[in-house]
């Protein structure tokens, strides 16, 4: 009687919750890609409105090591690059696109003392990315195939090496790597020290049109709390809005939540410059991801192109 | 006088299985394993393919590995000679290394006291905890990794080479002093023969630590041809059954390689009389 009873205001409790699930696990990145994330979780907005629902955010410093977390069931919603996020999908993981969160925000950066001055120069050097497979390492394949260049394992000169981008002033340092195609606001911070650009973010791919971040989320959590995912979208939106209209509050912002997770703050001009080059979006350009899930193939780490019908969420 | 008993009697117990019958067991066990495997993924689907691949997908990667004609195709044969060839350049240089310092350790007791009980605390440490100082030391190239390796399988070596020498019976000793050696001689004539099964064990030992401090440097270092550079790439793609196929290739190296020194092992034991024939 008495576990009728519970069980009965158990159901009661849970029906009455209109979010549904007791937590939502959150995934970013300490980067400024994912600054909507930084503003969301830092103001506090997701949590209200979450109401009843606990957010238990996880940092993460690469794809690579998020999608492992998504994979394991142990993320519900993610900022990610496209890379790793198509990757997961036509891997056939549970997952599905909710929203943009950036576009462009990568450059390509030449040791000062390199000689580097364009993407030809690159022939015969080093060029660092921050992971084998990842979205910057794709469009700097991309960007040598339009320079006419070919990697070493392809008979040609240039060598890529995978460096975490937070050593790659260390790697620069000891003449590790000639040039580096990093996500901001590593390619401000390494500007800051005197290596010059020599690719912008307009000049990696797409005219600079093309998305660096977007927001996933596991497929059975969606189905499950809708009330959740809609409610976590909308506050998406306006910390996205909030990151276009009110830049220098923004700015602020992002550099405490950076300052909280990484243990120091970036020099305000130095994350002054990698905004101008970071477009803050929450829509999704489905042709960019197709072209990208086509670059995908075409450095060989994909064979497929994954449903992109079934991929987004409406 | 009584008549010696037959070679065959002494070296063939009738208790010993054919190779033939371990073969097949061997194989029945091989193929026993493949079958929990696919029933594990394929039928049952105890877990999702992007966790657990099915062997199909496992083979799948391995044959694209061996002859795809992707742009990351057909990659797989070069990252085994790649990898091998920086494995046995360190193991051959730990070898030299490691058995010029136990010869020094065997021989001289203050360098056996102090850099003896060193190199077994360095012994003790994994070798990736090695990789990121020896990527400052020597940047992220190939010397790194072949410093890893060379860290890890010297100590064996050297530790094997003065533990023999130390452990040649006095009476060989005794004998070739008798005989007339001395210093080199004796060294080079008498102590190092006789110890040398006991070196073997020491070198087998080096060979396992090597592969295993190599593929751990390649999954830090990058950017050459590498079983190491591939287990990353399947990772960083999602693409477990990549990752699972490395591991097989890895394991099934190491496993061969391992068998080899084991076989001239057995053999040189058999010729000094320390083992029967099987």
């Amino acid at each position: 009687m008495r576990f009728t009873l519970l069980l009965a205001s158990l159901l009661l409790t849970s029906a009455t919750s209109a979010q549904g699930a007791a937590t939502l696990r959150l995934g970013y990145f300490p980067n400024l890609t994912h600054a909507a994330a930084l503003v969301g979780v830092g103001r506090g907005t997701f949590q209200k409105a979450l109401g009843s629902t606990r957010l238990d955010v996880r940092t993460f410093s690469s794809g690579t090591t998020l999608s492992e977390a998504f994979a394991a069931g142990q993320l519900d919603i993610a900022y990610i690059g496209p890379g790793p996020a198509i990757s997961a999908a036509s891997r056939g993981m549970p997952v599905q696109f909710l929203a943009g969160a950036a576009n462009a925000g990568a450059v390509l950066v030449a040791r000062k003392d390199s000689g580097i001055k364009l993407a030809r120069d690159l022939n015969g050097k080093t060029v660092a990315v921050p992971s084998l497979g990842n979205t910057q390492d794709i469009s700097l394949r991309h960007l040598l195939s339009a320079s006419n260049l070919k990697t070493k394992e392809n008979g040609g000169g240039v060598t890529i090496v995978s460096v975490p981008p937070a050593d790659i002033v260390a790697a620069f340092a000891g003449k590790r790597a000639d040039a580096a195609l990093v996500p901001e606001p590593w390619g401000a911070a390494l500007e800051a020290q005197g290596n010059p650009v020599i690719g912008d973010e307009k000049t990696v791919w797409r005219g600079g049109n093309y998305p660096s971040a977007l927001v996933i989320v596991n497929t059975k959590f969606a189905q499950a709390n809708p009330g959740v995912v809609s409610a976590f979208v909308k506050v998406h939106n306006d910390a996205t809005g909030f990151l276009n209209k009110s830049p220098a509050a923004a700015q602020a912002a992002v550099n405490a939540e950076l300052e909280k997770l990484t243990g120091s703050k970036l020099d305000p001009r130095v994350l002054q410059r990698a905004w101008s080059r970071t477009h803050f979006t929450a829509a999704l350009d489905i042709n960019a991801l197709k072209e990208y899930a086509a670059l995908n193939v075409e450095a060989g780490y994909a064979r497929t192109i994954p449903d992109f019908s079934a991929l987004i969420r409406p | 006088m009584t008549a010696l008993p037959q070679d065959t009697d002494l070296h063939r117990s009738p208790a010993l299985p054919p190779r033939w019958l371990m073969l097949g067991w061997q194989l029945l066990g091989l193929l026993l394993i493949l079958a929990v495997w696919y029933v594990a993924t394929d039928v049952l689907k105890l877990y999702p393919a992007y966790v657990f691949p099915s062997p199909r997908a496992v083979w799948t990667e391995i044959s694209y590995g061996l002859w795809g004609s992707g742009p990351q195709d057909g990659k797989l044969l070069a990252s085994i000679a790649g990898s091998l060839r920086r494995v046995v350049t360190g193991y051959l240089a730990a070898v030299v290394l490691g058995g010029f310092i136990g010869l020094l350790m065997g021989l001289w007791l203050p360098l056996r006291a102090t850099l003896g009980s060193y190199l077994t605390g360095v012994q003790s440490v994994p070798s990736i905890a090695f990789v990121p100082f020896a990527i400052l030391f020597l940047g992220l190239n190939e010397r790194a990794v072949l410093f890893v390796v060379i860290l890890e399988s010297f100590i064996p070596v050297a530790l094997a080479v003065s533990g023999a020498l130390l452990n040649v019976p006095p009476t060989l000793r005794v004998a070739g002093r008798t005989l007339g050696a001395s210093g080199l001689g004796l060294m080079l004539r008498v102590l190092l023969p006789a110890a040398l099964p006991n070196v073997l064990s020491g070198l087998r030992t080096a060979w396992s630590f090597a592969w295993r401090a190599l593929v751990g440097g390649e999954l830090l270092i990058s950017g050459s041809k590498s079983l190491g550079e591939q287990l990353e790439v399947g990772r960083n793609t999602a693409n477990v059954a990549l990752v699972l196929a490395t591991i097989l290739i890895i394991g099934l190296i190491g496993g061969c390689f391992d068998g080899l020194l084991r076989l001239i092992e057995s053999r040189i034991r058999r010729d000094y009389g320390l083992e029967v024939a099987q």
